[in-house]
């Protein structure tokens, strides 16, 4: 009998959990998918250290790569939050890294370094530039949606297509290269280890849950998602907030470009980045966003990013064909929005 | 079409709003439904069209014996429910709009958009309308809009027409264009129910009347036999609940004050003031334009003529940011679309405007003391909640309300505007409210009550100015204040 009744009291536990936060469906998913993606890995190994290390590393690889799009996820939470999108990341992030590129450049041809501007200075006057002209087309989309009210779809679909384009042009003669000492920045080895690039990611992480919860910006992106007439009857500078989220959604890209930039050490203008929005998107979701606008939180979208980069690796382990992943990732997403409590119309 | 309704009871829960209600209305005839907010008109009228379902009483139409399920069962008997909020998509043509639903179509399916338009046509030349069946209804102004709905009723072989409110956003010359297509109608044999709330109206246009209250039928005969003033008489009742309010003797300095305000919309020529530790009510029928005059003047809405002085000075209020900086609170009406973020917290619901006032380095929310402040706020208002973190939808209609007044009495506010206070809150938390009402202005806040009830505004108003169409009809103290005064100012009877 008192067997029963403790299974009851965690059914109902479960329940409640599952239920009551949002975050603990997601969770669950996280957990399923390693678990999944552990026994995928196999025991072949020796030792359980040799096992440890080879699981270690594995995982390892999956954070370094899926930085950047973790980087990107955690400003588009903001984004979508507020009830808007941004599909533009892909190219900004594109016409960043040409920016930065043309800074950094350490050859004769190099804009810095023909005024003798080399080395640790240039790297820096770079990222300083690529991170304003990421606050600058983030606060000019901002603007567009705000005091041109464009739908964020449109402004942004625009801008995704002016970016690349205008970059694509502008880069057709110049081909900066990239010093070897940039690509430190994320293929700097600790200990043997490469991991710079996931260290990025979750101190930025850190100070995105830090801004959505505890910054009266962060509440205010909440209330103008959740109910926007009623945050302008409460005085908040609604247009400020969206711009705002927008400017830091360029910031966080300008960021991920560095990363990328350093991490390749050149650039595919024509293909870089693409995908990213969709992939980012895709994150938010399946970390319990809502794409009405008003429920959300950084936390769930770093689940997301996990859960995606988690279920690729273990289609790769499994050999599954790669054209066939990305149905997956289709089936997870809609799979995450059917399991979310919806409000009924 | 002969339509009776004996007996008609209703209750939601053990709140009976109809209580063997008696009501008729015939062919070719224009009967007035009368009767205050809350009175039963609507629930009546949501019977009869087959919305709500009902608990006593017979429906006869021709002596027959029918019940409604479902709107659709009632349009097809013949009974057309012309709501405010009309049934019509913009961006379709009239004709479109007319036969949505049930298109014609040619033999291969494709539609037959000149039968439609022919069809239409004739329908319109039968009723002497000057109409173009492929105006888009974007294009048309609002009675307009109102003639096509009713034609499409029409079509369906509408014989009895139930409007609610028709003229409540109408300028002078749609309401005469409204009129003559009603006059048209009854010409033709159709049956009309016309609910509204202006008497001088309802004079004219009406043959019969029927007035409600608190859920009775009081009195129903014809137009003829009865003045406008006997109608508001009836539509009040004799019953006055005695309210003690205190009015305030000491009065402080002039904290607000309008001078000439205009939308060229909304409102006209608006000119009022209100001092330190004062209540001042702005009362009228819904769609009066009160609403919309403090929303400007609170920047919420677009621009105004005229000028607004804050402590003497002259203001331009161009957003709500400022309004709130310049100490001004504004609790707006409908609490679910306009007063409650649903996703957030009672707490953060509740210290919406101080947010960002309450910071540790400039930078972080300081929750301790943002707890704290709401705190104080919660005793004050005795709000009944659980913890702060609950979400906002876990409070009864009455606490939510109390935490919206929170958030605005957080920012110490020089000037309170007070839209529909009591709103969906029950007589208890009502009473809780008038009671800090009357607490605020005794701190020394000015509060602008606006309400479409006379009790409210007599309960807690030392003031109060009745508008009629935007304007301002009459300004009464508090004793000159009454019902039927009242009543009779905002229908428009006395000028």
């Amino acid at each position: 009998m008192e067997v029963s009744s403790g299974k009851k009291d965690f059914v109902s536990w479960f329940k409640e959990l599952w239920t009551q936060h949002p975050l603990f469906s997601t969770l669950i998913a996280l957990i399923v998918m390693i678990v999944l993606q552990t026994l995928a890995l196999g025991f072949d190994q020796g030792s359980f250290g040799e096992w440890l290390s080879m699981w270690c590393r594995n995982w390892l690889n999956i954070l370094r790569n899926n930085a950047t799009i973790g980087i990107i996820s955690l400003g588009m939470t903001l984004v979508i939050i507020t009830g808007g999108i941004d599909l533009a990341v892909g190219s900004t992030l594109v016409a960043i890294g040409a920016i930065i590129m043309i800074f950094i450049d350490g050859s004769q041809t190099g804009l810095l370094a023909s005024a003798g501007i080399t080395g640790f200075p240039a790297y820096l006057i770079g990222i300083l530039m690529g991170l304003l002209a990421g606050l600058i087309l983030g606060e000019f989309t901002g603007v567009l949606i705000t005091w041109g009210r464009i739908p964020p779809f449109i402004a942004t679909l625009g801008m995704m297509k002016i970016c690349r384009s205008v970059t694509q042009q502008c880069m057709q003669t110049i081909n900066p290269s990239v010093p070897r000492a940039f690509t430190q920045i994320a293929n700097m080895r600790i200990g043997g280890l490469m991991f710079m690039p996931i260290v990025y990611w979750l101190i930025i992480a850190f100070i995105m849950y830090w801004i959505s919860r505890n910054t009266a910006f962060g509440r205010h992106v909440f209330a103008v998602g959740s109910n926007e007439k009623a945050a302008k009857l409460s005085g908040i500078n609604v247009q400020r907030v969206k711009r705002g989220v927008y400017a830091i959604m360029g910031v966080l890209v300008a960021v991920a470009s560095v990363l990328q930039v350093s991490r390749i050490g050149s650039m595919d203008y024509a293909n870089a980045g693409s995908g990213y929005e969709m992939d980012a998107i895709a994150a938010v979701i399946v970390g319990g966003t809502s794409m009405a606008g008003g429920r959300g939180s950084i936390a769930g979208s770093v689940l997301g990013v996990l859960i995606i980069a988690v279920m690729n690796n273990l289609l790769n382990l499994l050999g599954v064909p790669p054209f066939l992943r990305e149905a997956f990732k289709g089936f997870i997403v809609i799979g995450a929005v059917l399991l979310q409590k919806k409000e009924k119309v | 079409m002969e339509l009776e309704m004996k007996g008609i009871s209703k209750s939601f829960g053990a709140n009976l709003v109809l209580d063997n209600v008696d009501f008729s209305s015939h062919g070719g005839c224009i009967t007035a439904l009368l009767g205050e907010n809350g009175a039963g008109k609507s629930t009546l009228m949501n019977i009869l069209g087959g919305v709500i379902d009902f608990n006593g009483g017979d429906i006869l139409l021709d002596g027959e014996k029918v019940v409604f399920r479902s709107p659709r069962e009632s349009l097809d008997a013949g009974i057309a429910f012309i709501h405010q909020e009309l049934n019509l998509i913009n961006d379709l043509a009239v004709y479109e709009n007319l036969f949505i639903g049930r298109e014609i179509r040619k033999k291969g399916g494709m539609l037959d958009r000149n039968e439609m338009m022919a069809q239409a046509k004739a329908v319109f030349d039968e009723m002497e309308l000057d109409l173009d069946p492929a105006a888009m209804v974007r294009d048309l102004d609002a009675s307009y809009k109102q003639i096509v709905e009713i034609s499409r009723a029409m079509m369906m072989n509408a014989r009895l027409v139930i409007m609610d409110e028709p003229t409540t956003s109408l300028t002078d010359p749609e309401i005469e264009r409204v009129f003559s297509f009603m006059r048209m109608l009854r010409k033709n044999g159709v049956g009309i129910i016309f609910i509204s709330h202006k008497l001088r109206e309802v004079m004219e246009i009406c043959d019969t009347y029927t007035v409600l209250r608190d859920g009775h039928m009081v009195a129903s005969g014809s137009i003829e036999n009865v003045t406008p003033e006997l109608l508001a008489k009836m539509m009040v009742g004799h019953d006055v609940r005695s309210g003690k309010n205190r009015i305030s003797e000491n009065l402080g300095s002039v904290v607000m004050e309008g001078r000439n305000l205009s939308d060229g919309r909304h409102f006209e020529n608006i000119s009022f003031s209100v001092r330190k530790g004062e209540v001042i009510g702005f009362t009228g029928l819904l769609g009066d334009g009160r609403s919309e005059l403090f929303q400007a003047l609170f920047g919420a809405a677009g621009k105004y003529d005229g000028s607004l002085l804050i402590d003497g000075r002259e203001v331009r209020m161009r957003s709500t940011m400022q309004a709130v900086s310049l100490g001004i609170g504004y609790l707006p009406r409908n609490r679910k679309e306009n007063g409650i973020v649903k996703d957030l917290s009672i707490l953060e619901n509740g210290s919406l405007v101080t947010l960002s006032k309450r910071r540790r380095l400039g930078l972080f929310i300081d929750w301790k003391a943002v707890k704290g402040d709401f705190e104080k706020e919660r005793k004050e208002l005795s709000i009944k909640m659980g913890a702060p973190s609950d979400s906002i939808t876990s409070l009864s209609g009455g606490n939510q309300q109390k935490v919206v007044l929170a958030k605005w009495l957080s920012m110490n506010p020089k000037v309170l505007i007070l839209d529909n206070p009591t709103q969906g809150v029950d007589v208890r938390a009502k009473e809780e409210i008038y009671e800090i009402i009357l607490a605020l202005a005794e701190a020394g806040v000015a509060v602008i009550v606006l309400s479409s009830e006379a009790q409210e505004i007599m309960r807690v108003c030392s003031r109060c100015f009745v508008l009629y169409h935007g304007r301002i009809i009459g300004e009464l103290e508090h004793s000159e204040m009454n019902e039927e005064r009242m009543m009779r100012l905002a229908t428009g009877v006395e000028e």
